[in-house]
């Protein structure tokens, strides 16, 4: 940039007012220029995972041993997603999915600004040492407890059921409440507190003043909250892959590795991983297409939320 | 009864924590002991759950005799500290940019985040599975790597002509494994801008108003009130890396307790591993403490 400016002001060396402010805005210019460079590279290589499974997807066999072929498929095939869908049996795993996701995700959201608010907005002894063992407990490795976990669950009778994962959900955990708990505490505490105040006064119970006054304006971080938590969730594979034994009660993330032995079951091959990577990739936007098109729905939104949030405490 | 309006606010306070005090007692405190129980034992009968008090033996087995435990553990560290400071770093430098006025805002926010929604799971696995698993072979041979979905970052002809098979291996790795890492930032990013959301613009200004330079106010007023964040971001890091499903360490614990089915084993090497987090965490803390600033709160 300094060099270009430079050879800017020997050119036009004649009147200094235009020299000055023409320098300026080319230098300008050029900066502008390297940051939008820069970032539609960045953005391609954020995109590059989408842009190959789409790709990908609706390449037909010949496409994919042509090596001419690198992006755009010769014809628009989209066999592959008829394959995947019938491989990956679709509609009964994603309604378990869906139940899944739904039930821990609405557990999770409700515990955590519940328990989120209790921390922010009452004093009571040992606020503080509770609060830092809720943050203790997000870096306690899974796998730490995840034998005595399981052993527990046989002894309730909960292995093969989803209640391993939505039940530690509304009790505020799950897959990293604690930073969910950690974000509502750190919205409630920048909220002005007149609100909650005048609901007492006019002789609102502190439960009804949370539910009734607070939960409708907490929507950014509830937003947040939410998504992260839906995306995590239905991607979940570490604990249901544990939990789960039953093949009837499978998510779709767990069907993926499985395609290769369901293609074997509908042909009656004897081959083995013998499933083109189209089928696979169409495979994987199936599995991911429901949230990713939740998420581009509200990614506008989402993107307001977190700036309005006020993680930063 | 009559109680006062302070107590009364105790009360309340314990009630809204009460859900997540039971659930750290049920999911977190009791299988913590467990396993820690389970670490000094072994299992006598599976089918029974009859353990035999050991004493050591597993935790000097980890250390002293498994062959694969600390290779992995060292693997997982290494990768750890070299993963941690270019997430931070980079993840910092985009939200910054993000942080700008620039055209198609939105369109870049939401790109950046665009990994996470589909590679917190098993899906990022199945489209690495080409470029992954290409690359640890890529010493080997490096022509493999160019079949992988991590082949976005490849280097130009024109310039790979005139370097050695071995730095072009080389050099393959380092962009495949920067690719991987770029995929990850996506929720330090959103974290990192949010905490610049949170500064507040007259500061700036009136920086401006004293004559101070981008450079000495991103120093003097953005880095220092971003401190808060950082740490929050180090640990979420440090714990994303150490959990990560890609772990090797991970799968060995997994293999160990469900495949081998040793549970005691297993629950020793979970609980050194969690000591060892433990320790990072605290020792960040420590070290960052007189370092981060905190405004207000």
């Amino acid at each position: 940039m300094q060099t270009a400016v430079k050879k800017l002001s020997v050119k036009w060396n004649n009147n200094p007012v235009v020299v000055k402010l023409k320098h300026w805005q080319a230098g300008y210019r050029l900066y502008r220029m390297f940051i939008y460079l820069f970032l539609i590279g960045l953005a391609f290589v954020f995109l590059y995972p989408f842009l190959f499974m789409i790709t990908t997807s609706f390449k037909s066999v010949n496409d994919l041993v042509n090596p001419t072929v690198h992006w755009v498929p010769k014809e628009f095939n989209v066999k592959s997603y008829f394959n995947a869908y019938a491989l990956l049996h679709y509609l009964p795993y994603f309604r378990n999915t869906v139940l899944m996701t739904v039930l821990s995700v609405l557990g999770q959201v409700l515990s955590c600004a519940f328990v989120g608010y209790g921390f922010a907005r009452y004093k009571f002894p040992g606020r503080e040492i509770f609060f830092g063992l809720a943050m203790f407990t997000m870096i306690v490795p899974p796998q730490t407890i995840i034998i005595p976990m399981f052993i527990e669950y046989k002894n309730l009778g909960w292995i093969n059921t989803y209640l391993p994962m939505i039940v530690p959900s509304f009790f505020a955990h799950g897959l990293r409440g604690a930073l969910f708990v950690f974000i509502f505490r750190q919205f409630f505490r920048g909220l002005p507190v007149e609100l909650e105040d005048a609901a007492r006064v006019d002789g609102c119970g502190a439960f009804k003043t949370f539910f009734r006054i607070v939960v409708p304006v907490v929507t950014p971080p509830l937003l947040v909250t939410t998504i992260l938590s839906t995306v995590w969730h239905w991607n979940d594979f570490y604990e249901p892959v544990i939990f789960i034994v039953d093949r009837v009660k499978f998510t779709l993330p767990m069907m993926l590795p499985l395609l290769g032995e369901s293609m074997n079951k509908a042909t009656g091959g004897t081959v083995t991983s013998n499933i083109d990577q189209s089928t696979i990739m169409a495979a994987c936007m199936l599995v991911v297409l429901p949230i990713v098109i939740m998420y581009l729905e509200v990614q506008r939104y989402f993107m307001k939320s977190i700036e309005r949030s006020g993680i930063v405490g | 009864m009559k109680i006062g309006l302070e107590k009364r606010k105790v009360i309340s306070g314990y009630v809204f924590i009460l859900p997540w005090m039971l659930g750290f007692l049920a999911f977190l405190v009791y299988p913590l002991v467990m396993s820690f129980y389970m670490g000094f034992r072994k299992m006598t009968s599976v089918s029974g759950m009859e353990m035999e008090y050991i004493g050591w033996e597993n935790f000097s087995r980890a250390v002293l005799k498994d062959i694969y435990f600390i290779p992995l553990f060292y693997d997982a560290i290494r990768n750890a500290f070299v993963e941690i400071p270019l997430i931070l770093v980079f993840s910092f430098f985009m939200a910054m940019l993000l942080n700008h006025e620039v055209f198609g805002r939105a369109f870049f926010r939401g790109a950046f985040f665009l990994p996470v929604v589909i590679g917190s799971g098993f899906v990022m696995e199945q489209l690495l599975g080409q470029g992954v698993g290409a690359l640890q072979t890529v010493a080997a041979d490096p022509s493999v790597v160019n079949t992988g979905v991590t082949n976005g970052l490849q280097i130009p002809d024109v310039i790979a002509r005139y370097l050695s098979p071995e730095m072009y291996g080389n050099l393959t790795d380092i962009l495949g494994r920067l690719t991987i890492m770029f995929w990850k930032t996506g929720i330090q990013i959103l974290l990192f801008l949010a905490g610049l959301q949170g500064i507040s613009e007259s500061l700036y200004e009136s920086a401006k108003c004293d004559g101070a330079t981008p450079w000495e106010m991103f120093w003097k007023i953005t880095f220092p009130l971003m401190t808060p964040v950082l740490l929050l971001n180090a640990i979420f890091t440090l714990v994303d890396s150490f959990t990560d499903i890609r772990n090797q360490v991970i799968l060995y614990i997994k293999q160990v307790a469900f495949t081998n089915i040793e549970m005691g084993y297993a629950s020793a090497l979970g609980w050194i591993y969690f000591v060892f987090v433990f320790i990072l965490v605290v020792l960040i803390f420590a070290f960052t403490r007189k370092r981060v600033v905190y405004t207000g709160m």
